[in-house]
């Protein structure tokens, strides 16, 4: 739990100096309307990410099996292009700056040889590997939202790297909906679940996998997907359907957007009292923290009065921010 | 019922096999066995032989015997039986002829004459025929005697030595002597593993053997039918190692591979009675109807088969028809007057009508006989279980027990209905011991597999009830459920002024499957809930689709049938407690409970509504699809004339003789003041008084009831010809409406709803004008179809959903809320609906409403649970209730420190102004 805490404490701080890199893969539909879809799950993820995440556009790619179909996408999702454009980021990405690949379409599982599928050659899981090896330790968020996906955990954990999966195994084979709710995640509110008004990529799976539960249940069917989180490296993806997982650590502290809330790190430079009050806000958050990681074993009363007084505290810290920051306070 | 096998919780190891395996015999090389055997058997004909025969050319009175032997093996009885006569009267008649004789005679029932073949044979060839008389002395109970037959033939050294060995050690068995039989079987083992080729016979009597024994060890089992298997082996034309077989997979719960074994006797002898009767067992295990008239045919080959008897005695009594149980088993007596299981359901019939004296009186006899014998209490046990008389069968299965503490059906009966009694861990313990001994029993293991779930079940304890609901579910169910219990419960003690023993135990199962389980031991069972008198099972909302049925009614019916069951000491029939559950559950909201719908009227105008004198059939043995459904139905309008006709009181007086033990005609007569008969006609004339109109409407058209579809232009005809005709009318109605002539449809839609306006189905013309009338727009007449609809049709969800999408719209909030509150009502687990009755409380200052709506929301576990959270706490603030709203909101922040509108509201509860909207 310590260990848990103390990596969620990090970004806060070190966000403030690392860049996110995004590349969404809109594969082979095979029909018009997995096609349909595919172009515009990734157009959601890609517009939610410059428009509401403020990545900069360059450092966004999309590539999809129609160009034409969407002025946002950089270039068909052939094999060449992808390696192509993985090896460009790879080659400006900072060494501490987060790279997420996103994969959106169908996959498919022969023997011990999973895909995903793309127009002309699939990709292996294998393939994969190398061209996400040159990352080298630099955070990597890797999505394969496709079908029979599951096999991807193994052949891409690693250090410092984050794998979802849509499926668990390989013989999820039906077409996939966790894509459509992942990209949904960054593009509303409701998957930010601490309100800090940033999407962690733990918060985005956590909604992901939710929303594909309802779908399903709501339909009256039994679901055909289920998707899976390895961050520490283990090669084993949790379901977090109990609190037994062992992931969750890194992932949680990775976001689409640059993080630190509304005011750039030029204005913190600029503005010492400003950048003393963050620092004040995240050494309250950290304190909070600490005290909830005791609640089951302290007196609730005394809990919910030292709860209390940090909030109150926050509170007052963040209207201070926000009055400083030219917003006013409340 | 079931057809599914399931392997022993623990896997049965390959040392299983250990002593039969350590001969080295498995069914490969017994065929091997066979072929060496054969030869042997050839070459000593050979040279005993005092002159030289063909072997090509056997002599011709072998030949007729080879005849008379085939006929009897074919099923040709008649045939066989006067072909042998003739030839046992023959001077060098051997004992296989007078075996065969008389075997052939017990057969098809001739047990005299096959006694006298028998003794006829022993005359001659002493004691080679002494096994098979002591078997036809056993068919007729005559223990003593069979058994002197079996102890001559082991002491003479008969060729069939092994057989009576085993004939003698189940006789022993049958008649209390445990000990020494199990001592017998033993010594089956060792004769199976010092015996070079053991014939089939032989084999099968060890199979017989190691089958008792496997009651003890459950994994000799498996020796057993590899014993069977052997002997089918050496001789694939024996029926006995296949008709041992087939009962060795029928008592480990293997009906289709049962079937099979005893398909293989009758691919050789179509008239086999034994096997046609296993046929039968496995059709009764399977609860197909087909056991009874599979039970009959048996009885037409050989009309004193006792077990078959027995078995239509049985079936019988599950369909409750208790005289027609009792001249079956009396017939079986009257064959084998001995028969413990014959006496077992005669005791079963006299147990069920509360004869006690007769009911002493069979088990004096069966003490008699087998003082340790726990199959009459455990027969009895079934049927009071049968009869919802669950306590009743844990007294049976515990003196059962205690009779034989390795009957593991007595036990497996004991724990289970432990279990519905409330009595969970004593339940559980008991039910271990049966699978410990039972290990194939799937009611067992699905139960203890259910049972394993029950620690992530929260349990909420009120006044008179101890509520069990999964811990996923809880916080959201917990409270709605304990209200309603409680209203339940007081409600009924008051319109009873009676109180059934607390604390009730109502269990909410998320899943449908384990709920059946709960119920019956296996998945598949169709019911909503279920009451064991002081234990209720039912559905959690959530384990049925969204508007498949309405939670808040079936647990109000099933907190009915506490208070009949206790009322009525169990007593009450079926079909009239039903009948009062539903009753209870219209008087305890208007939509509740079962509905007139067209298929109802449709089966009385073909005279498939029974009589209320048999109504009782209508459950226990209904003839077509609905006609469970129907019978409720019936059964409430039974109680609501009695009530109307005697005041609700006499219901409650009925209830009281059948706890003195009145039978139905007595509680009829003394309450009511009435004879069935009469009763039935009443009812007959109240029924069609009361839906003369909907009777009139409903009446089907041959023409629309014939097969195939009919064009537009004859739906058209047919609705002009018949103006006063529901169907047709509703028929054009439908029709246009799917064409989109609204207007059109309109007409006919009205003409068919004021026809039959009790009819509230999403089938229904109400539903459909509607419809037509919010596509035109006209939200006041769509409002007055939706309310009439769901006022009467408990579990119409969209219906409600829809009034109060139209209620919102046209500006009437407490109307919509209303509407929303019962959408809520009937599928708890839609976040919309709550959010939206939320809304609209919190605009209306219907704060409790808000607050209630809100904690659904956070218990439905939302993705955003710090927005719910914030959100329940901003409804506790308005309500007033500073100190939930702060508890709230900082379960709020403690996920989400940073949630400015949250950290707002906290200020404020701190004294700070009111906090802005988020």
């Amino acid at each position: 739990m310590t260990a848990a805490l103390a990596l969620a404490l990090l970004p806060a701080t070190a966000a403030l100096a690392q860049q996110t890199h995004l590349v969404v893969v809109s594969g082979a539909g095979g029909t018009e309307e997995y096609r349909a879809r595919f172009h515009e799950w990734g157009g959601t993820l890609t517009r939610a990410a410059v428009d509401g995440h403020g990545l900069d556009p360059a450092n966004v790619v999309w590539l999809a099996e129609r160009p034409d179909a969407d002025p946002l996408i950089d270039g068909p999702s052939r094999r060449e292009n992808i390696e192509a454009a993985l090896g460009e980021v790879a080659g400006r990405a900072g060494a501490n700056d987060v790279v997420m690949i996103v994969l959106i379409g169908h996959g498919s599982f022969s023997g011990d040889d999973a895909r995903f599928n793309v127009p002309g050659r699939d990709l292996s899981a294998a393939d994969f590997a190398v061209l996400v090896g040159q990352f080298g330790t630099r955070p990597v968020v890797f999505v394969n939202t496709a079908s029979a996906s599951g096999t991807f955990i193994s052949e891409m954990s690693g250090p410092n790297r984050t794998v979802i999966t849509a499926t668990r195994s390989p013989r999820e084979r039906n077409a996939t909906r966790f894509a459509q709710y992942f990209a949904d995640a960054f593009a509303g509110e409701e998957a930010d679940a601490d309100k800090d008004e940033r999407v962690s990529v733990l918060e985005a799976f956590a909604y992901a996998r939710r929303e594909v539960e309802r779908s399903f249940d709501e339909e009256g069917l039994l679901a055909t997907e289920h998707a899976l989180l390895d961050d520490n490296g283990d090669g084993e993806g949790s379901a977090f359907e109990d609190e037994s997982d062992l992931d969750g650590a890194l992932a949680r502290t990775l976001f689409l957007s640059r993080g630190g809330g509304r005011v750039t790190d030029a204005q913190l430079a600029a503005d010492p009292e400003l950048a003393a009050l963050y620092e004040q806000r995240r050494a309250l958050e950290e304190r909070i923290a600490a005290l909830t990681a005791l609640k089951d074993a302290m007196d609730a009363e005394r809990y919910e009065a030292e709860l209390e007084e940090l909030l109150v505290e926050l509170t007052l810290t963040t209207r201070a921010i926000r009055e400083r920051e030219g917003g006013g306070a409340w | 019922m079931v057809t599914a096998a399931l392997r022993p919780r623990t896997a049965t190891s390959a040392t299983a096999f250990r002593r039969l395996a350590a001969g080295g015999r498995r069914a490969g090389r017994g065929a091997r066995r066979v072929a060496g055997r054969g030869f042997v058997v050839f070459c000593a004909a050979v040279l005993s032989a005092p002159f030289f025969v063909s072997v090509a050319a056997p002599p011709v009175a072998a030949q007729t015997e080879e005849a008379a032997l085939a006929a009897l093996a074919g099923g040709e009885y008649e045939d066989a039986i006067r072909q042998l006569r003739r030839l046992a009267r023959g001077r060098d008649a051997t004992p296989a002829v007078h075996r065969a004789l008389a075997r052939g005679l017990a057969r098809v029932g001739r047990y005299d004459e096959a006694e006298e073949a028998a003794r006829d044979g022993r005359a001659r060839h002493g004691a080679a025929l002494e096994n098979v008389l002591g078997e036809v002395l056993t068919e007729r109970g005559r223990h003593p005697e069979a058994e002197a037959s079996f102890r001559a033939a082991m002491a003479g050294g008969a060729d069939d030595e092994v057989t009576a060995r085993v004939n003698l050690a189940e006789l022993q068995l049958r008649t209390g002597r445990r000990e020494e039989a199990m001592r017998a079987f033993d010594g089956f083992i060792d004769f199976y593993n010092r015996t070079r080729s053991p014939s089939s016979a032989e084999l099968t009597a060890v199979g017989i053997a190691v089958r008792h024994l496997g009651v003890e060890h459950s994994d000799l089992l498996q020796d057993a039918l590899r014993a069977f298997d052997e002997a089918v082996a050496a001789d694939p034309s024996n029926p006995e190692p296949h008709l041992r077989t087939g009962q060795l997979f029928l008592d480990t719960y293997r009906s289709p591979d049962a079937r099979e074994s005893y398909q293989q006797v009758l691919a050789r002898n179509p008239r086999h009675p034994q096997a046609i009767l296993g046929m039968a067992l496995a059709l009764e295990f399977d609860g197909s109807p087909e056991a009874m008239e599979t039970a009959r045919a048996a009885l037409e080959v050989n009309p004193n088969l006792v077990p078959a008897r027995t078995l239509l005695a049985r079936l019988h009594l599950r369909l409750e028809d208790y005289p027609a149980a009792e001249d079956e088993a009396r017939a079986a007596l009257e064959v084998n007057p001995s028969s413990l299981e014959a006496l077992s359901v005669l005791a079963a019939t006299h147990f069920l009508r509360d004869r006690d004296q007769e009911f002493d009186a069979v088990r004096e006899r069966v003490r008699a006989l087998n003082p340790n014998y726990p199959g009459l209490l455990t027969t009895v046990a079934d049927m009071a279980v049968q009869t919802r008389r669950y306590a009743d069968a844990v007294a049976l299965a515990t003196e059962a027990v205690a009779l034989d503490p390795y009957s593991w059906k007595a036990r497996g009966i004991l724990g289970i209905n432990q279990l519905r009694v409330g009595a969970i861990e004593e339940g559980r313990a008991e039910l271990e011991r049966a699978f410990a001994g039972d290990p194939y029993n799937p009611w067992y293991k699905n139960t203890l597999d259910l049972l394993d779930t029950f620690e992530r079940y929260r349990i909420t304890e009120t006044e008179h009830f101890r509520i069990v609901i999964d811990g996923r579910e809880a916080e959201l169910l917990a409270g709605p459920v304990s209200a309603l219990a409680e209203e339940a419960y007081r409600t009924l003690a008051e319109r009873y002024q009676y109180e059934p023993p607390i604390p009730v135990r109502l269990e909410l199962f998320p899943s449908h499957a384990d709920f059946s389980v709960r119920t019956v031991g296996l998945a598949g069972l169709g019911a909503l809930g279920v009451s064991f008198g002081s234990v209720v099972a039912m559905d959690s909302p959530s384990a049925r689709g969204r508007g498949e049925f309405n939670w808040a009614s079936t647990l109000w019916h099933e907190i009915a049938h506490v208070f009949h069951l206790a009322l009525s000491k169990h007593r009450v029939p079926r079909w009239l407690a039903e009948g009062f559950a539903v009753y209870e559950q219209r008087r305890g909201a208007p939509s509740w409970g079962h509905d007139m719908n067209p298929g109802f009227l449709i089966a009385y105008h073909q005279d498939r509504i029974l009589p209320v004198s048999q109504l009782n059939n209508g459950f226990v043995r209904p003839t077509y699809g609905d006609q469970v459904v129907h019978s409720y139905y019936q059964a409430s309008l039974v109680c609501e004339l009695i009530a109307r006709d005697h005041g609700p009181e006499a219901l409650v007086a009925m209830l009281r003789e059948y706890a003195a033990g009145a039978t139905t005609e007595e509680v009829f007569d003394r309450v009511l003041g009435t004879e069935m008969e009469r009763f039935d006609r009443t009812f007959t004339d109240y029924f069609e008084e009361r839906f003369a109109g909907a009777l009139a409407a409903v009446e089907p058209l041959p023409a629309l009831a014939e097969r195939g579809s009919r064009t537009p232009e004859e739906i058209s005809r047919l609705a002009a010809a018949h103006p006063g005709n529901f169907i047709a009318q509703m028929a054009m109605g439908a029709r246009l409406f799917d064409e989109g002539r609204l207007d059109e449809a309109e007409e006919y839609l009205e003409r068919a709803r004021d026809l039959f306006p009790e009819y509230a189905g999403p089938g229904s013309p109400g539903w459909l004008l509607a419809r037509v009338f919010v596509q035109r727009g006209d939200s006041a007449r769509a409002v007055r179809e939706i309310e009439a609809l769901t006022g009467i049709n408990e579990s119409f969800l969209e219906a409600n959903l829809e009034e109060a999408h139209l209620k919102e719209a046209a500006r009437d909030a407490r109307g919509a809320i209303e509407a929303l509150q019962r959408a809520a009502h009937i599928y708890p687990f839609d976040e919309e609906t709550h959010d939206r009755l939320a809304e609209l409380a919190g605009e209306q200052a219907l704060h409790p409403v808000a607050v209630r709506a809100r904690e659904a929301l956070v218990a439905l576990d939302p993705v955003d649970m710090a927005g719910a959270l914030y959100r329940l706490a901003l409804a506790h603030h308005r309500a007033g209730d500073a100190s939930r709203a702060r508890r709230t909101v900082l379960r709020a922040l403690e996920r989400a420190p940073n949630f400015e509108a949250a950290q707002d509201l906290l200020m404020t509860l701190r004294g700070s102004p009111e906090p802005r909207p988020w």
